[in-house]
């Protein structure tokens, strides 16, 4: 399985670099030629850890890259679970605020984060929400003086 | 000269001055520390309040905060392995191990110390080198400038992991970066490339969403997954013994510092290549200088030298990107454009004026640099026994804020809910990369150098056709690049013969 998951990357960047390689083969000189000299390469090395990876030997000589290590001790059904919970608060995040806009999603966000994911009590989740609150018209708002789009609601409604 | 060094110093210290440095430092220290925010944006922000100062009030209160922003950004790095900086995405990649290794205290000790000692390099350089790298920095063309970024790209993609299918993957990710970068107005003749008809693709994906995602969002991921603290289940280090510990081994390793921040000043020298560059660069020089293969592995995992080579970068090419802006008003890197806006806002002129009538106020940036450097990581270090404990707070209680962080910095981008969208997606990429093994350092440099190699692909083409690959300074950068892809297998083979000299 994660080694069909993980040819589906390698097919994947396959197909974006054959897509970008296709698509600026008809631009100017001046236009494709970054595209192509990037592309092509790209092309050609997926294919070739595609390859490898379907039909070659165990990967024995590799050591890890220096990179994040993700944790291994959680089982993965668990862990999988987890990445889908996380990628959904993360995605109703981006939602919330482009409905509602900053100001209000990020306490929101905050408070129901602490309630319904980390259940965390009424008292502590409330203080922290306020903190959040704070650091946010203090800091993004008033300090820096950042400006924070309306929400999608708000222009709809006019207010 | 003697006396403009003298005077300088007076300058910096006079208490408007200084005054207005240390203001400077409480904004790019609370600035370093949120991501995505980076220090360049502040110093735009603020540019319009210098109007009514003077040019040593000016240069004190924006390096101030310029160089302070580069300090803490490494803070945010190690901790929560969010760069707090773009520049300072290099850290995370061994601080933040060490973090979650219970050894946060040792990790900021040594960034902070590493960083001091790159600073102060970066200075002592800016002193004494503009006489002397002005023939280099001119005798660079776009055809050796091309090469020099190829270089950079090819050394961190060495680092991908060992063997044939580890470089395989880092290059593939490093042209993905640079194909990528591609995305939206072509510089020469305006055409737009792979804009999906969106309107926001047309200046192209912007860095900081790009970045913050593929670094932050997989780290979160993680995190709520493990569903502990930073540091695990672990029991608190003791905080001041790692700090100590840390700045210890900045002196330990003293010469690898050196090193990565003499490299951080050459980077920081050229036009353009900027501080993101010089922090991976000093890494890979970190890395390649491990010993054999065995001890190549522990990057990545928590190696102080990992932390202590970008570090040094990191606040060195601060001077070394100074060089070119003062004596020639060819601005180093994106902040330095903005402060050349600051050169002219004060009626000054970069160039050889800067050497002679105002030669005083050149060195006292040299000052500004060293004592808010000194400044802050004394500071640091007395506040980072509170800083460190972060790492043992419940994730479930962190999560939260670091995506509230995240997601406001990326916003700050270009305003739009599309960098969120931005953010969200290449964070997404970032956690598959890293679930199957795809580096995503070489990426991120490919997509942060991508706009320069282009210019510097299309120029060196246009003007010398295929002839510039034969340039003598090309030749030795090609030479010097395979030598570093080469390099792994090199080590590699020499540690297997080690060994079976070993066995037998």
């Amino acid at each position: 399985m994660q080694l069909k998951l993980r040819s589906l990357f390698s097919l994947s960047l396959m197909v974006v670099a054959a897509y970008a390689a296709i698509t600026a083969w008809r631009w100017s000189f001046k236009t494709s030629l970054f595209p192509l000299a990037t592309g092509i390469p790209l092309f050609v090395l997926a294919a070739a850890q595609l390859i490898l990876e379907l039909f070659g030997r165990d990967e024995t000589t590799s050591g890890p890259a220096v990179e994040l290590e993700l944790s291994t001790h959680v089982d993965p059904a668990l862990a999988r679970t987890r990445v889908a919970g996380i990628l959904t608060w993360i995605a109703g995040f981006i939602l919330l605020v482009f409905l509602v806009g900053f100001p209000i999603a990020v306490p929101v966000f905050i408070f129901s984060f602490l309630m319904l994911q980390s259940r965390v009590g009424w008292g502590p989740s409330l203080s922290l929400t306020a903190v959040a609150w704070l650091c946010f018209y203090g800091l993004f708002q008033w300090l820096l003086n950042l400006p924070f789009e309306e929400g999608f609601i708000q222009s709809l409604l006019g207010i | 000269m003697f006396d403009a060094l003298i005077n300088g110093l007076l300058l910096v210290l006079q208490w408007k001055a200084f005054s207005l440095m240390m203001v400077g430092m409480g904004l790019g220290f609370v600035v370093g520390l949120l991501p995505g925010i980076g220090g360049a944006a502040t110093l735009a922000l603020m540019l319009p309040f210098i109007f009514k100062m003077s040019p040593a009030e000016a240069f004190a209160f924006l390096l101030g905060m310029h160089s302070v922003a580069a300090t803490t950004g490494d803070i945010t790095s190690i901790l929560f392995g969010v760069p707090g900086e773009a520049i300072s995405a290099a850290t995370v990649v061994d601080g933040y191990p060490m973090a979650k290794n219970g050894e946060a205290g040792r990790a900021l000790g040594a960034a902070l110390m590493s960083s001091l000692v790159g600073a102060l390099i970066g200075a002592l350089v800016l002193a004494l080198a503009i006489p002397i790298v002005r023939p280099l920095v001119l005798s660079f063309g776009s055809p050796e400038l091309l090469m020099l970024a190829l270089m950079g790209i090819a050394c961190i993609t060495s680092l991908s992991g060992l063997g044939a299918r580890g470089q395989i993957r880092g290059f593939a990710m490093g042209f993905l970066g640079l194909l990528l970068s591609t995305i939206g107005q072509e510089r020469q003749s305006g055409a737009l490339r792979f804009d999906m008809g969106l309107m926001y693709l047309w200046d192209g994906l912007d860095l900081v969403p790009v970045l913050v995602g593929i670094f932050a969002i997989p780290e979160i991921i993680d995190l709520a997954v493990r569903g502990t603290a930073i540091a695990g289940e672990r029991q608190p280090e003791n905080l001041q013994a790692g700090v100590v510990e840390g700045i210890k081994d900045t002196f330990r390793h003293f010469w690898l510092v050196v090193r990565c921040s003499a490299v951080g000043v050459f980077i920081g020298i050229l036009p353009g290549a900027g501080g993101g560059v010089a922090q991976w660069v000093a890494y890979a020089h970190a890395v390649q200088s491990a010993k054999d293969a065995k001890d190549r592995e522990r990057f990545g995992k928590g190696d102080i030298r990992g932390v202590l080579g970008p570090g040094a970068a990191n606040n060195s090419k601060e001077g070394g990107e100074l060089i070119p802006t003062v004596a020639f008003g060819v601005p180093g890197g994106g902040a330095m454009g903005i402060l050349l806006g600051g050169f002219l806002i004060m009626g000054l002129t970069p160039g050889p004026d800067m050497l002679t009538k105002h030669l005083a106020l050149t060195f006292s940036m040299v000052w500004t640099l060293a004592i808010a450097n000194i400044i802050t990581v004394l500071l640091c270090l007395a506040l980072l026994g509170h800083l460190a404990k972060l790492t043992y707070i419940r994730g479930g209680l962190i999560i939260p804020f670091v995506l509230f962080l995240v997601f406001v910095g990326s916003y700050t981008a270009n305003g739009q809910i599309a960098d969120l969208i931005v953010t969200f997606i290449f964070g997404s990429l970032g956690y598959l990369m890293v679930l199957f093994g795809w580096p995503r350092p070489p990426f991120v440099l490919g997509f942060v150098l991508g706009k320069l190699v282009e210019t510097y692909l299309f120029i060196s083409v246009s003007r010398y056709g295929f002839s510039w690959l034969s340039h003598p300074v090309v030749l030795v950068l090609i030479f010097l690049t395979g030598l570093v892809i080469a390099y792994p297998f090199i080590q590699e083979r020499r540690s297997r013969k080690r060994e079976g000299v070993g066995a037998t």
